[in-house]
């Protein structure tokens, strides 16, 4: 008896939908990734188990590695935040990636030419606000030609990413290189005033503090306030919140701008935090890395840190798979995107079943 | 009844179907021992409200559907139907009022989805010329018209081999001059030898169209297979059919116009709609309180973009609408307006959202910034309370609630408003006969206070709750019925299929009061 797929909606309780989005995601990394390590060189099924090992083991195999993941979570939460924001308004902002750099620029900018003029104790908060600002007005003009025009923001947050890459690349290379630089590209080093502090001897900063603060001041803003509310039914029915009187526009790009401010915060804590100075691999693809936070948190703005936290696992632990196994570390890059393609696959199977039927058995014609 | 030489093509007999669990509350006999003949060779048309069942047994007849008890025959043999394919297989095919047509393929494209084979355009042009069908194979259907889309889901059913062809409410969707086209197209398939169906509330379709009719009323057949009386204009007695339809004469005294009316609440001057050419035009009326005014036309003549201006949604390009000489737009007096949209689903409610927050949406205003969820709780309890809507609780999400229930939540925030105007927009459309019932009767209360402003597409709602009606044909108001007038009914039929200068703008806007400029009864 032949048999076919059908697709039937389901109604799934909440807590089972998350298992299932979850799994599928997490199940495509897993097969996905195996097939990678295994196209990259790894040697049978031990080969492939022995590279999981080393991922495991460099993920979380010291307390150095551990607070290696904190660093990466701080800016993946803030990127997170910012991606899910505005897919909570269904509005899509592939943009985290330029406006981390914006913001980075905009808080190197005080950092570096500021620093005289302003009192120390001001410096690093003023800085940090330059970040905020920077990434904002990196999403403004999109967030406008959305709001007023109705152009697609995808493609207009996506291709200014590779205008505010090229814009940096050219302040290193041009106007701020470092003269004491050996002629090597990148800005001096910032002055010690304006780093973050960091905390037990690692290299954990007091972004991570501010981007969970964040995660939390977010969803209260969603939930509890009145301009959440409208945002949310914004982003559930436009036309209802045109029913209700809401100016539309105003919110967009509000969000939009909110948005950027978070991925330029958390571009300067990285700048201020880590790298401190603009050179070459500050912008590292956390933006983009964003969007898998967020999916993988399905929009749920308080599991946006714990969806950074596993991610940032998986970034220090394909580190190890580098130096060990000598595979490509850009191999992380290509489970990235299955987990955001398991993610999505996982929230469609959540929403819809699917069943073998026996062809034939639903039709029947006359039966006299 | 009709006594018959030839047997029926199809014959029903006591066809029942029941929604929900039997006793169950909530639970609905949608079809209660219906029974049908249908005759090839003839167009019968199965009339009755919004909710009486009409859809419910053509669901059963075109496969959608199967009986809880009950037998079909086709040609004398038993039809049992698990599916709509079974039923295409069988000979019967339903046109339903919302196309599924594919709007980035041709015409072409679209037959031979539905058949099965490949596109070929000479074919389909020969198919298309064979029924006597206007269409272009090669066109993409978004460029056509939807009466050009309603021929190609005809076409469609054709090509497939249908004997019994079902149309549901198929002029609901056509301009005026297309309807007759309709009509031609229907005739030459019946005079080939099929039955052809029309489903329907509107009277004046079936005079134009039908050979004999049914009336269905809360899922009972009232009348079946009455033929057109060649004595009569228009083949039947129309108020005999809608008596059969409603169950009860259409109020001849006028009772709802006969009542004081107190101040004029709505000022509508010189409203013209947005876009080009614009949607609506020339609009002047005024509603007192204690006065209920009906706005009607048939879908597509601009009442769904002038009832989104009058609510204040959107802007009209000139003109002016004021509620107690404050202006109504998108931010400006939305507390005057308790307004209640067509679209329950995505406009007056959020799905995902919970009946508090739902609450929230239209009754907050501007104060604060933020929003008490424990006050949006308390409104929706009483809100529940105040209609009797059946919901599990101020947390139930807005998507949980049956269309009538959700329609009760939604009249009752909007009621809870005080506000001086209610505006309700095809306030019963796809509700059970039960909720159908208790929303006019809250549509009546509140009209005890307030102006009420009813824009629907359905004219026996608009006469049976308004004391004036205005027609809307082409986005301009084509009369004022007053509707205590005897051939009230007749009239607004008539101005809404664009027949017969009724009352125009000529002599003046319908301005002036509810005694004034109101034609009853005749021309001025």
């Amino acid at each position: 008896m032949p048999l076919r797929l059908v697709l039937e909606p389901r109604q799934a309780a909440a807590p089972l939908r998350a298992l299932i989005s979850l799994g599928t995601a997490l199940g495509l990394a897993w097969a996905f990734g195996s097939l990678v390590f295994a196209l990259a060189g790894a040697e049978g099924l031990s080969g492939i188990g022995a590279a999981w090992r080393a991922m495991l083991q460099g993920a979380l195999g010291s307390g150095y590695s551990v607070s290696e993941i904190l660093v990466k979570a701080a800016p993946l939460t803030l990127t997170g935040l910012a991606v899910a924001l505005c897919c909570r308004l269904n509005l899509w902002n592939i943009g985290a990636e330029g406006q981390f750099v914006c913001g980075a620029l905009a808080s190197c900018w005080v950092a570096l030419f500021m620093a005289p003029g302003l009192p120390p104790r001001l410096l690093l908060p003023v800085a940090l606000a330059a970040g905020a600002a920077g990434g904002a007005a990196w999403a403004f003009a999109p967030a406008l030609l959305k709001a007023r025009l109705g152009v697609n923001e995808i493609l207009s947050t996506l291709l200014l990413n590779y205008v505010a890459v090229l814009f940096m690349e050219h302040l290193y290379y041009g106007p701020w290189r470092d003269p004491a630089g050996f002629g090597f590209p990148g800005t001096a080093e910032l002055p010690e005033a304006v780093w973050l502090p960091t905390f037990f001897g690692t290299r954990v900063h007091l972004g991570l503090g501010l981007a969970l603060a964040l995660a939390g001041a977010l969803w209260w803003l969603l939930a509890r306030t009145r301009w959440g509310f409208r945002a949310r039914v914004l982003g559930l029915s436009p036309k209802a919140a045109a029913y209700a009187g809401f100016r539309s526009a105003r919110i967009t790009v509000t969000a939009m701008c909110l948005s950027g401010a978070l991925a330029g915060l958390a571009g300067a804590g990285e700048l201020l935090g880590v790298q401190h100075r603009v050179q070459d691999g500050l912008a590292s693809g956390l933006g983009f890395a964003g969007i898998v936070v967020a999916f993988l948190a399905r929009l749920n703005l308080l599991a946006v840190p714990l969806a950074a936290l596993f991610l940032g696992a998986l970034l220090v632990g394909a580190d190890q798979l580098q130096t060990e196994l000598r595979l490509p570390g850009t191999a992380v890059l290509a489970l990235e995107a299955a987990l955001l393609f398991g993610a999505l696959l996982g929230e469609f199977l959540a929403a819809n079943r699917l069943r073998l039927v026996r062809r034939g058995r639903k039709e029947a014609g006359h039966a006299g | 009844m009709q006594p018959s030489e030839t047997p029926p093509l199809l014959s029903c007999h006591g066809l029942s179907k029941r929604f929900g669990a039997a006793d169950g509350i909530g639970s609905v006999l949608a079809n209660d021992v219906v029974d049908l003949d249908l005759y090839a060779g003839r167009i019968h048309a199965l009339l009755g409200e919004n909710g009486a069942g009409k859809s419910t047994l053509m669901s059963m007849l075109s496969g959608w559907l199967s009986p809880d008890s009950g037998e079909m025959r086709l040609s004398g043999a038993p039809l049992v139907l698990r599916s709509p394919a079974a039923a295409l297989r069988a000979g019967i095919g339903m046109v339903h009022q919302r196309f599924s047509l594919v709007e980035a393929l041709s015409v072409a494209e679209n037959l031979a989805l539905a058949s099965g084979g490949a596109p070929d355009a000479r074919a389909a042009a020969e198919l298309a010329h064979s029924f006597g069908l206007a269409l272009d194979p090669r066109r993409c259907v978004a460029e056509l018209s939807m009466g050009e889309r309603q021929r190609l889901e005809i076409l469609k059913m054709l090509a497939l081999g249908a004997r019994i062809l079902i149309l549901d409410e198929p002029t609901s969707v056509l301009a005026p001059s297309e309807i007759d086209a309709l009509y031609a197209t229907l005739r030459r398939l019946a005079d080939e030898g099929r039955a052809v169906v029309l489903i329907t509330h509107k009277l004046p379709e079936i005079a134009g169209a039908a050979d004999e009719v049914s009336v269905l009323r809360r899922g009972r057949m009232v009348a079946r297979n009455i033929p057109r009386d060649p004595a009569l204009p228009d083949g039947w007695d129309m108020a005999a059919l809608s008596g059969l339809m409603v169950g009860r004469e259409l109020p001849a005294d006028g009772a709802a116009s006969r009542r004081e009316h107190g101040e004029v609440v709505l000022r509508v001057r010189g409203l013209r709609g947005q876009g080009q050419p614009p949607a609506f035009s020339g609009i002047d009326f005024e509603v007192a309180r204690g006065e209920t005014f009906a706005i009607v036309g048939v879908a597509g003549n601009g009442q769904e973009a002038l009832a989104a201006t009058l609510g204040g949604m959107t802007r009209p390009a000139s003109g002016s609408v004021e509620v107690l000489g404050r202006a109504i737009g998108p931010r400006t007096g939305r507390d005057l307006v308790a307004y209640v949209p067509e679209d329950r689903h995505g406009a007056a409610t959020v799905p995902d959202l919970t009946l508090a927050e739902n609450l929230l949406l239209s009754t907050t205003g501007s104060r604060g910034a933020f929003f008490s969820r424990r006050a949006g709780a308390r409104s929706a309890a009483a809100a529940i309370r105040a209609l009797g809507v059946t919901a599990s609780g101020p947390e139930a999400l807005a998507r949980e609630l049956s269309g009538g229930n959700l329609q009760k939540f939604i009249l009752a925030r909007e009621l809870a408003k005080g506000a001086p105007l209610l505006l309700v927009e095809q306030p019963t459309q796809g509700l059970d006969v039960l909720a159908v019932s208790e929303v006019h009767a809250a549509i009546r209360r509140a009209a005890e206070s307030t102006a009420v402003l009813l824009v629907t597409g359905d004219p026996l709602e608009a006469l049976a709750l308004a004391g004036r009606v205005a027609v809307l044909f082409r986005g301009r108001i084509a009369g004022v019925v007053e509707a205590s007038a005897p051939d009230a009914f007749d009239r607004v039929g008539r101005l809404m299929a664009g027949l017969g200068v009724d009352v125009s703008n000529e002599g003046g806007p319908a301005v002036g009061g509810p005694a004034a400029g109101v034609v009853a009864g005749g021309a001025r």
